[in-house]
């Protein structure tokens, strides 16, 4: 009786320290989706990389890091995204949360992340409120950093950068004075800023015309209707303002119809590995913002992104920061030497992280600080089924960006 | 003293002779006892949102299984609740505790106009029409980004209570008296003019009763209780969102309708109690999880196939038997009528 | 373009329900399967796109005979577990594709390359193969119903059913015939939208809104009703996302408006028959 008592207790003491032993990352997403498969791809690839070398050093004792997939299945249901999260903080009791997605959704999971003073790094939401509820209400929201993308605002700053690259290209190849623009943004919450932000900046800052504003619905699959309209206003770029499979088709249509414009903006089905195949092979030089391809932004980028391209056999999309997430943690973790949430919170507004993407800092709203070259990404255009990076075109590896043959 | 004794013998004559009973009071005592003996936030989160989703699903049972008008949108009150809730309290800083009565107000409303409007729809034409109009409602809704928070809806809603344990009981209480206040209602003699008017509408209108009355009575009954339903929620999840509106919730509370037995308000609320753990559970999994509403939907399947009734029906006929002569129910396992004597 | 490939789903829609009576909400949830079929075989075997598009409607025209025997035929009493059932095979669907395909969405190589410049507007030849398909498909539907015995049986049992029972017309192998012709539009529908339009696993939600929304217009088993409705939707949809540039997004708001517009004023629609209550 005494002896087995004893070995229970001896065994529980095990299980205890081999608990003890780990820090827990809990990898939220969509996981029957592209965004919830690179959540976990750039998560497994960083604790595989961290854990080989030893496992994180806190305080002196090196632990491991162990993962926890969590489907948060946040596309179909918001509930279920919160279930996940409390079922990973109470049940798995995991030390930190990384991921997210869908805004609506991430905006409820971030209430649970607080509620349990957990460290909540989103990869892959970029709505301000997230941020902006940081700033409002700082003790209650600090534990919440924005890792990528930068938030929608910022998102602007950059389109428009690179609108200004491709806008000089024209007047040189084409001789004329003032590009003309038509927007094309699907009509939903997250382009109604972006629209006037552009209707702004296009005639103002970057001597541009603005000949029409066409908005299809995300997941239109017929854009007939806008592109003709398109073509006979006489636009040279389309600005692209989508995220749905509107995206797909607008490639596709363009291309089929030999559409002279060329299309630049937020494409988000054009930053897949399948978009080509999507869209028929008609998608030539359809471009689209993105975040990582075989370029030197960091000089981790082409490291990771070929690594990761010989393990999962497809190129990273911007949801694989995880691995940037992780290693931050690591990176803060070992600074303070603890894994207590309050002090690594203080610590990570103040550091520097260059990661596989960006090279990160973090302003009060635990937002990323923009940057061209740091945090704002890079431009990217499909040429003959390969996606080629072309902005910013300083940087190591970009080629030179192309348009349909007049 | 004589209250304790005559308590008593209630609950011996009228609650354990019927297994059905017995077990309702079981799972009253659990639900209101679980947070005093295991108090695992997660379970009393998805125990939390089975009340509330208990709750709409009661009042769709009224509505669908008692007089017949299958809804189809009733997400529209779900919502209805949840927006107005979420927007009174975070535009005007009123408290949750006196917005979510204006939810379930606003609610009424919204299902005072639906009854109206549908009142010359019959069956099918009634369901689509119904199917219609949350998505109508989300159309405007998106329409007005400005004032609804458009796609992303409105967040940082206050909390009715501040700890797990307060909520589950709002939760668990409010679904408590609702439920048994329909139940109360469904079995009545207003649920019996309910049922006439499922039956036979042009009898019953022949009868004498109030049919159009009646009908948009329901809807805003039922329409109450659902919005109720949805300004908690709101309230738990602190985000009112378009998700609140989304044909696939009406079609949940549907599935969860008829697989628990429609005509029964019991049956809803079990069903949604063994299913919504149930596929939460499942998706906990790994292997699982990615699978979680296939399996779902091939339960649905197999329980329609074999319980065309519903399950509670089902498992009330095996537990009880009708006497044939006074009709009132008896355990399965007796063999003689309780009231009457006459051999089971 | 658009009202070619509505009216194959809603006639086949309009067909079930005029026969059997059931609102098959995995109507066009077969349309999705079919475009996946298709998908699949294209890519996966080496047959060319003419013998894919045909095996691929056969396959799952077979398929839906086999659901309809298994599960929509027990069941066929009560009208609330038919509509629940067709609604859980639809998710089962929508879930089994998401499985295997994953949620990406596809693209099907045209079948034919190539455009034509007609008053200033480019209409690809793979749009144009869409009315024509429809065309013909229409055209063999309407022989079907209307010259030979079993499109006669069809219409007798669609007219009143217990009659036609008692006429010696075996119903419930009429219902798996019509069940049988209903879906193979669904499924012609789905091959040839499927190179046009983006194939993924929820590709079937918008369309079912659309068709409701035409069949209660042209009137719930009316086949000319359904035919001239999906006329008229697909107009008035082409006209709000021209008219209003900005609000591309309302046009399904608007068919739905429609919809719920018909069923408050005259139910029957335009030309359906205003049915008594059945037992």
């Amino acid at each position: 009786m005494l002896r087995s008592l004893l070995a229970a207790a001896f065994a529980a003491t095990i299980a205890a320290g081999a608990h003890a032993q780990t820090v827990k990352i809990a990898i939220l997403g969509p996981m029957s989706f592209v965004q919830g498969e690179n959540h976990w791809a750039g998560a497994e690839m960083a604790r595989d990389e961290i854990n080989k070398a030893g496992g994180i050093n806190v305080g002196g004792k090196r632990r491991q890091v162990e993962l926890i997939r969590a489907d948060t299945n946040e596309i179909q249901s918001v509930p279920d995204a919160t279930n996940a999260v409390e079922r990973v903080i109470t049940r798995d009791k995991v030390d930190f949360l990384i991921g997210g997605f869908r805004s609506e959704a991430v905006l409820a999971m971030q209430e649970v992340a607080m509620d349990a003073k957990k460290i909540f790094l989103g990869v892959g939401a970029a709505h301000s409120k997230l941020g902006l509820n940081v700033e409002q209400d700082y003790n209650r929201y600090k534990y919440w950093f924005r890792v990528a993308p930068t938030k929608d605002v910022d998102l602007a700053r950059t389109l428009f950068a690179v609108m200004g690259s491709i806008g000089q290209q024209i007047r040189t190849e084409l001789k004329t004075d003032t590009p003309k623009v038509a927007i094309l943004a699907e009509k939903a919450v997250w382009t109604e800023g972006l629209i006037a932000a552009a209707q702004k900046t296009l005639p103002g800052a970057l001597k541009m015309e603005v000949v029409g504003l066409w908005q299809p619905s995300a997941t239109a699959t017929d854009v007939t209707a806008e592109l003709s309209a398109i073509e006979r206003a006489g636009a040279h770029i389309v600005f692209t303002m989508l995220s749905g499979p509107v995206g797909i088709s607008v490639g596709r249509q363009m291309g089929e119809r030999n559409m002279k414009a060329v299309a630049w903006g937020i494409n988000v089905e054009g930053q897949k590995e399948e978009f080509w195949q999507a869209a028929a092979g008609k998608a030539q030089f359809v471009s689209t913002l993105d975040t990582y391809s075989e370029v030197e932004i960091t000089p981790k980028t082409i490291p990771f992104v070929q690594a990761f391209k010989q393990r999962y056999k497809k190129a990273p999309t911007y949801t694989a920061a995880t691995y940037d997430a992780i290693m931050l943690l690591r990176a803060a973790i070992e600074q303070e030497g603890t894994t207590n949430a309050d002090k690594l919170v203080a610590a990570i507004e103040k550091m520097t992280h260059v990661g596989t993407g960006y090279t990160s800092t973090w302003d009060k709203r635990h937002d990323l600080i923009w940057g061209v070259g740091t945090t704002a990404g890079i431009a990217v255009q499909w040429q003959d089924g390969r996606k080629v990076p072309f902005w910013p075109p300083q940087v190591k590896g970009m080629q030179p960006f192309k348009m349909p043959a007049r | 003293m004589y209250l304790l004794r005559k308590g008593w013998a209630e609950l011996k004559n009228e609650v354990f002779v019927l297994p059905s009973r017995s077990l309702v009071l079981l799972w009253v005592v659990a639900l209101l006892a679980l947070p005093l003996v295991y108090d695992d936030a997660y379970v009393l989160r998805i125990l939390t949102m089975t009340c509330l989703f208990a709750v709409f699903a009661a009042s769709w049972d009224l509505l669908a299984g008692y007089t017949g008008q299958v809804n189809f949108g009733h997400a529209l009150f779900f919502g209805a609740g949840a927006y107005t809730s979420g927007l009174i309290s975070l535009k005007l800083g009123i408290s949750p505790w006196y917005t979510v009565w204006a939810g379930a107000v606003v609610a009424t409303l919204f299902g005072l106009v639906v009854g109206y409007l549908c009142l010359r729809l019959r069956g099918s034409y009634l369901s689509l029409a119904t199917l219609a109009f949350p998505l109508i409602a989300l159309g405007i809704l998106f329409a007005f980004p400005n004032f609804s928070g458009g796609e992303l809806g409105v967040s940082g809603l206050r909390r009715l209570a501040s700890t797990p344990t307060g909520n589950y009981y709002i939760a668990a209480v409010s679904m408590l008296a609702i439920v048994f206040g329909l139940w109360a209602l469904a079995d009545s003699k207003f649920g019996i003019v309910l049922h006439a008017i499922r039956d036979d509408e042009v009898a019953a209108r022949a009868s004498g009763i109030n049919t159009p009355r009646y009908k948009i009575a329901v809807f805003a009954i039922s329409g109450a209780a659902a919005g109720f339903s949805g300004a908690l929620f709101a309230h738990y999840l602190r985000v009112a969102g378009p998700s609140a509106l989304e044909v696939a919730l009406s079609f949940q509370v549907v599935i969860w309708g008829i697989f628990g037995g429609a005509a029964t308000i019991y049956g809803p609320v079990a069903a949604v109690f063994l299913l919504y753990p149930l596929t939460e559970w499942l998706g906990s999994f790994k292997a699982f999880g990615e699978l979680r509403l296939l399996i779902f939907a091939v339960i649905v399947l197999l329980v329609l196939l074999f319980m065309p009734r519903g399950l509670a029906p089902w498992v009330r006929d095996k537990i009880e038997t009708q006497c044939p002569r006074c009709k009132q129910r008896n355990r399965a396992w007796r063999s003689a009528c309780r009231l009457c004597g006459a051999s089971l | 373009m658009n009202g070619g490939v509505y009216a194959l789903l809603a006639i086949g829609f309009s067909l079930i329900f005029g026969v059997a009576r059931i609102v098959n909400i995995a109507h066009t949830a077969f349309y999705m399967l079919a475009a996946y079929c298709f998908y699949a075989l294209l890519t996966k075997t080496g047959l060319g796109l003419v013998v894919s598009g045909i095996v691929a409607v056969c396959a799952v025209t077979l398929f839906s005979v086999v659901c309809y025997r298994l599960v929509i035929e027990p069941v066929r009493e009560h009208e609330s577990a038919v509509l629940i059932a067709t609604i859980a095979l639809a998710l089962v669907f929508q879930e089994l594709m998401l499985f295997i395909f994953g949620g990406h969405f596809l693209g099907i190589p045209s079948t034919l390359e190539g455009s034509l410049r007609f008053l200033g507007v480019t209409i690809p030849y793979q749009r144009l193969l869409i009315l024509v398909v429809a065309a013909v498909m229409l055209a063999v539907v309407w022989f079907i119903l209307y010259r030979t015995r079993l499109g006669l049986a069809i219409r007798a049992t669609a007219n009143d059913l217990e009659v036609a029972n008692l006429m010696g017309m075996n119903v419930s192998r009429v219902a798996m015939a019509t069940v049988a012709i209903s879906v193979a539009l669904a499924s012609v529908a789905g091959v040839v939208v499927a190179p046009v339009y983006v194939v993924d696993p929820f590709m079937w939600l918008a369309p079912l809104v659309t068709m409701l929304a035409i069949v209660v217009l042209g009137g719930l088993g009316s086949l000319k009703g359904s035919l001239i409705g999906a006329l008229i939707i697909g107009y008035v949809e082409a006209i709000t996302v021209f008219a209003v540039p900005a609000g591309a997004y309302l046009k399904g708001a608007v068919a739905l408006l429609i919809m719920v517009v018909v069923l408050l004023v005259r139910p029957e629609g335009l030309f359906g028959v205003a049915f008594e209550e059945e037992r």
